[in-house]
């Protein structure tokens, strides 16, 4: 019996919270999409404009304030709902689904790269000195790497060239991720949908009417009211250094290493406690290559959501994301030490080879 | 010695099967296998009652989890009482795997 026969029909035990992430996920791209384009109306990507027009977008634009927050904080709550959506997927064991996961993977990339080139477009000091930061990890590449990023700048430092193509980016990226989202459910529909019992559910399945088409619209109003909560827009916190010096020093102040993106959590709290570039890049592959070779680590025919050594990874996985998480949000003002930072990120790291070593051992129990 | 390393071990785990959870479910290890190509051809392989058997226990474990409950206890399936019914299918197929394979490369 072909499984895609069955997509139009889901099993009963979907109506949970879990699948209302994505669902909101899509509500969400279609409202970044939105936004954006009214917002790429009024901005203009040039340095000696850019700031300027996001500020006349906020004050004299009707509703820019609405719009613009709207695009700003749904980009994180879009964050938050794909890593909710990614820890199911680990814990449930929905990446030996193996096209789905990998088209998901590539999707998790191409967001963070959107929301990356749309964080610099303010021109603002966090998107100065965070385009010149990350850009600057390419030169890590051994002989290319330092030409690499001087083509990727247009020139020899972050400056307009920069500014006008990382608009073009941020333009073009998302209709990329809207057809590789297409081939995301393609593949998905292939299969049919994991459950949280891992067990083939092909017997048991309901109708998308009603059940989803009302839960789906649950997540319409969570998704609209949600952004548009006027406690999203409260002043910055004083640790955090506001876009609005569009100035750019010739340093990136101190006060600067604390920001509230929530784009790229483990990797920024490493970043504050790492100046070796070389090093960071060498330890940053192990978080990209544990997602994209989970499938394959996964060595035998049990479920991982029955295998209370899974769980305790897993639980302990997300205990060290929201420590990091902690110690960048953290209200103090000062460096980060090093010892608060690099102890984490030394377990986070660790849970690729723990990983390797308990899904092997354990397929022998 | 032995004989008490044996009896923790055995402990442990009997311990292990029920922090795992499927018990409760009323489901035997063997139901939860992931229905790769090996476990499918198994499955092919096994006789009416045992397949129908395990499609009753899918089905109730599916309910249950979709209400977020699980069976009374004295319903739970215990450690000594787990077949391993689909074994000997499932090392068969892979026994035949292994050997088409071997051919195949010649």
């Amino acid at each position: 019996i072909n499984n895609s026969y069955h997509w139009p029909t889901k099993p009963i035990r979907h109506l949970c919270l879990m699948k209302l992430w994505i669902s909101t996920t899509h509500l969400l791209s279609f409202l970044q999409t939105i936004t954006g384009i009214f917002l790429a109306m009024h901005y203009s990507p040039d340095i000696s404009l850019a700031f300027s027009s996001v500020v006349h977008i906020t004050r004299d634009v009707q509703y820019g304030w609405l719009i613009r927050n709207m695009h700003a904080n749904g980009a994180s709550l879009f964050f938050m709902c794909i890593y909710l959506h990614i820890g199911r997927g680990i814990y449930y064991g929905s990446y030996l689904y193996k096209e789905t996961w990998n088209t998901g993977i590539t999707l998790l990339l191409l967001t963070m790269a959107t929301a990356f080139v749309g964080y610099v477009l303010p021109w603002g000091q966090m998107s100065f000195w965070g385009a010149t930061v990350i850009t600057n990890l390419l030169s890590a590449i051994p002989y290319v790497g330092d030409t690499l990023v001087q083509w990727i700048w247009g020139g020899f430092s972050v400056d307009n060239a920069t500014l006008t193509r990382f608009f073009t980016f941020h333009f073009l990226l998302p209709f990329t991720i809207m057809g590789l989202t297409m081939m995301h459910l393609l593949f998905l529909h292939e299969t049919g949908s994991n459950n949280p019992t891992g067990l083939n559910s092909n017997t048991d399945k309901i109708p998308f009417h009603p059940y989803f088409s009302y839960k789906d619209l649950l997540g319409l109003i969570l998704n609209t009211s949600l952004p548009t909560d006027p406690s999203h827009y409260s002043s910055l916190t004083y640790c955090e250094t506001p876009t609005t010096l569009h100035q750019p020093t010739l340093y990136p102040p101190h006060h600067m290493l604390n920001q509230n993106d929530t784009s790229y959590s483990p990797m920024q709290s490493y970043d504050q406690s790492q100046t070796n570039q070389e090093e960071y890049s060498l330890y940053n592959s192990p978080f990209s290559y544990y997602f994209k070779y989970l499938p394959y680590m996964h060595q035998n025919n049990e479920q991982p959501q029955f295998r209370p050594l899974t769980q305790i990874l897993f639980w302990s996985l997300i205990a060290n994301l929201l420590v990091l998480n902690m110690n960048r949000s953290a209200t103090s003002c000062k460096i980060h030490s090093s010892s608060s930072d690099q102890y984490p990120l030394f377990f986070y790291f660790s849970k690729f080879y723990q990983s390797l070593y308990l899904l092997q051992v354990h397929s022998k129990t | 010695m032995v004989s008490a390393s044996g009896r923790l071990l055995e402990g442990f785990r009997k311990w292990y099967y029920n922090a795992a959870g499927f018990n409760k479910l009323g489901l035997m290890r063997d139901d939860t296998l992931y229905e790769n190509d090996d476990v499918k051809a198994a499955l092919k392989r096994l006789p009416e009652n045992a397949y129908n058997e395990r499609l009753f226990r899918i089905k109730r474990a599916l309910d249950l989890s979709m209400k977020q409950q699980i069976l009374p206890e004295e319903q739970w399936v215990k450690y000594e009482e787990d077949k391993k019914y689909l074994e000997p299918y499932l090392k068969e197929v892979i026994r035949e795997r292994l050997e088409r394979e071997e051919w195949d490369k010649k």
